[in-house]
């Protein structure tokens, strides 16, 4: 748990409080996103938690321990912290920077050998392809994940990150998103995650801080944020559209329900029509022998000729996966101009589907 | 995801099968570099002294060029540039190191400018100056050459700590990093080639200054330079500047092949 306390942080005397009075609470195990324009003080109330900004009144505890009184190296070592893909050192291999704080925590060598292979499986990247590998030549949203496995090495229960997924375009970003709320899942750490994207702190946050000039405006559940926002800034920077924003709330796996028949590449087109007509968006998932979704037939596919599946199905241009959002799905659903949308597992074995009408019934169900 | 840091190794590695055979020479001399130019530079300095000793060209030259004489002189040479730029190394990496410490940043100006002056003032009048006070010889010619090589190694290393990505120290101060271990860990590797380059500028510089040590009397391969120009002999002239052309490609590069050995460690 970590709770501000009348925190307050002028960075030189006679200037503007960059951060004025500031009293949160946060749980143990959920993410606090810390949200507002640039200069409105989220970053230096979190660098506050770690000391790498002292405090100028108040006092900020952790677990219920001053953390002025804690030796500040100490005090970093157990705790995690994310920046932009930056902050990963160049001249070292990934495994190095992954090692980096077990390196100064003294961890046997072998030990942290097989930690850093853990995390890095943990993140997705195959230790024996990417162990060896420099910073430089990974993509951006590689980058961010061995920046997320450098900071949980100890596995230190709180983590502080700032725009820890800033640096990459959308997609990778929505996916890293997906990936994080999983691993948290899993994990329960307690994060402070500082973001300017509203968008994303709806998305992460079990609580956002909405911050202006140094000062708290709002702190809620993201669903309390977009029902009631507490003033006119916090109503504009949540936007107009709020019903949509809502959509980020909600993840595909909360409401699949729909099961859709598949049939492998080397069927006879007559058994997919069967469950053509049975489906109610009369369509049949098309799998490979191992199962991964290939595309689909429908009833435009069923008139062409031929004999077999292979001949005449057509692939999808998106698919998603069960930890996506129902915007992510809605926004599919648009590109592919289809009213439903397949959604797959992590190894890209269907799932299911979600339709339009879903998405209503669940934004509706949600007021 | 996991694809793509793939087929960035499969380019490369077609990249290297389809260039030409010409391209493969270079490339070829490229990765030899390290052992080749050395191995190649000191031949031709030892073919040349050979030469010269056996071919003067004069009686004059011959009284001069012989193998205790040349060989005196260059081991004087390399003596006064390795003495004195391994000083200038002591002492401005670490003054380098100290002015970029965050408690010290205010102090840089009082360091830096004394330095630029100190480069400011040609070396033959540095000499001539400092013959006042410490008198003739090797030591006054040590003196003047590591104040003149302070400033690039100083420079470097300064400009060098301080070219780092900021975000990456605070990476590493966030993640509990004492400052002793930024400094080892990610400041002076991440610097180094900033560094090695000052060190590299100073002692081709260095070779080339150590010449003017003969006019107070602290010998080296100067000596055969003034010496030809005072009796009008190129003979002499040529030799000691070739010899200290040579000599100053060779330090280069073992300087570089240190900095390569350093980085990959």
């Amino acid at each position: 748990m970590i709770r501000f306390e009348n925190v307050t942080k002028i960075f030189s005397r006679g200037t503007i409080p960059a951060v004025s009075n500031l009293n949160i609470e946060i749980p143990e195990g959920t993410i606090c996103c810390m949200v507002g324009p640039s200069g409105c003080g989220k970053t230096t109330s979190m660098k506050m938690v770690n000391r790498l900004h002292s405090i100028t009144e108040g006092k900020i505890y952790i677990d219920e321990v001053d953390n002025s009184t804690i030796d500040p190296i100490s005090l970093r070592l157990d705790i995690g912290y994310v920046i932009q893909e930056i902050g990963l050192f160049p001249h070292m291999t990934i495994a190095d920077n992954v090692a980096t704080v077990l390196v100064e925590k003294k961890w046997p060598k072998q030990e942290i050998g097989k930690r850093v292979d853990e995390l890095l499986e943990l993140m997705g990247l195959e230790p024996k392809i990417y162990r060896q590998r420099r910073p430089s030549h990974l993509s951006g949203g590689q980058r961010q994940r061995v920046g997320v496995a450098r900071a949980m090495a100890a596995n230190p229960p709180i983590m502080l990150m700032d725009e820890p997924f800033g640096a990459v375009d959308h997609i990778a970003r929505v996916r890293l998103q997906n990936e994080f709320l999983t691993l948290q899942e899993k994990i329960s750490k307690t994060i402070i995650f500082v973001t300017h994207d509203i968008d994303e702190a709806i998305k992460m946050g079990d609580m956002i801080a909405v911050m202006r000039e140094g000062k708290l405006v709002q702190y809620s559940t993201p669903e309390d944020l977009l029902s009631t926002p507490a003033d006119e800034f916090v109503a504009n920077l949540v936007g107009g559209n709020r019903s949509i924003k809502r959509l980020h709330l909600i993840r595909v796996s909360e409401i699949l329900n729909r099961k859709v028949a598949t049939v492998n590449m080397s069927d006879t087109l007559e058994a997919a029509k069967k469950h053509v007509i049975e489906n109610a968006f009369n369509v049949v998932y098309v799998v490979s022998d191992t199962g991964v979704l290939n595309g689909f037939i429908g009833k435009v596919e069923l008139k062409q000729e031929g004999e077999f599946v292979k001949d005449v199905y057509r692939s999808y241009p998106e698919i998603i996966s069960d930890e996506a959002t129902l915007s992510d799905a809605l926004s599919v659903m648009l590109s592919n101009g289809e009213s439903y949308v397949p959604v797959v597992d992590d190894f890209e074995h269907p799932l299911g589907a979600v339709s339009l009408e879903d998405v209503f019934k669940a934004v509706r169900q949600d007021d | 995801m996991t694809d793509s840091g793939v087929n960035i190794n499969s380019a490369v590695i077609s990249a290297e099968e389809s260039v030409s055979p010409t391209r493969r020479f270079f490339i070829g001399i490229q990765k030899s570099g390290p052992v080749l130019v050395p191995l190649l530079s000191l031949a031709a300095m030892i073919v040349l002294i050979i030469y010269m000793v056996n071919n003067p060209g004069g009686a004059i030259e011959a009284r001069i060029l012989n193998y205790g004489n040349v060989l005196r002189m260059f081991r004087e040479h390399i003596t006064l540039v390795l003495v004195g730029s391994g000083a200038a190394i002591l002492t401005s990496v670490p003054l380098g190191i100290l002015i970029t410490r965050p408690a010290m940043r205010r102090y840089t100006p009082l360091i830096d400018n004394p330095v630029n002056v100190a480069q400011t003032v040609p070396g033959l009048a540095i000499l001539a100056l400092f013959l006042t006070i410490f008198g003739l010889g090797f030591r006054t010619a040590i003196f003047a050459l590591w104040l003149y090589s302070l400033l690039p190694i100083l420079r470097n290393t300064s400009s060098g700590i301080q070219g780092i990505e900021p975000g990456i120290i605070e990476a590493a101060r966030g993640m509990g990093m004492r400052p002793w271990r930024i400094l080892i860990r990610i400041e002076l590797p991440l610097a180094l080639p900033i560094i090695m380059a000052g060190i590299k500028t100073a002692t081709v510089v260095l070779v080339g200054s150590a010449a003017l040590s003969t006019f107070i009397g602290a010998g080296g391969l100067g000596e055969l330079i003034v010496t030809g120009i005072d009796l009008m002999r190129p003979t002499l002239i040529y030799t000691g500047a070739i010899l200290s052309a040579l000599l100053a490609i060779l330090l280069d590069n073992l300087l570089g092949s240190l900095e390569r050995y350093l980085r990959e460690r």
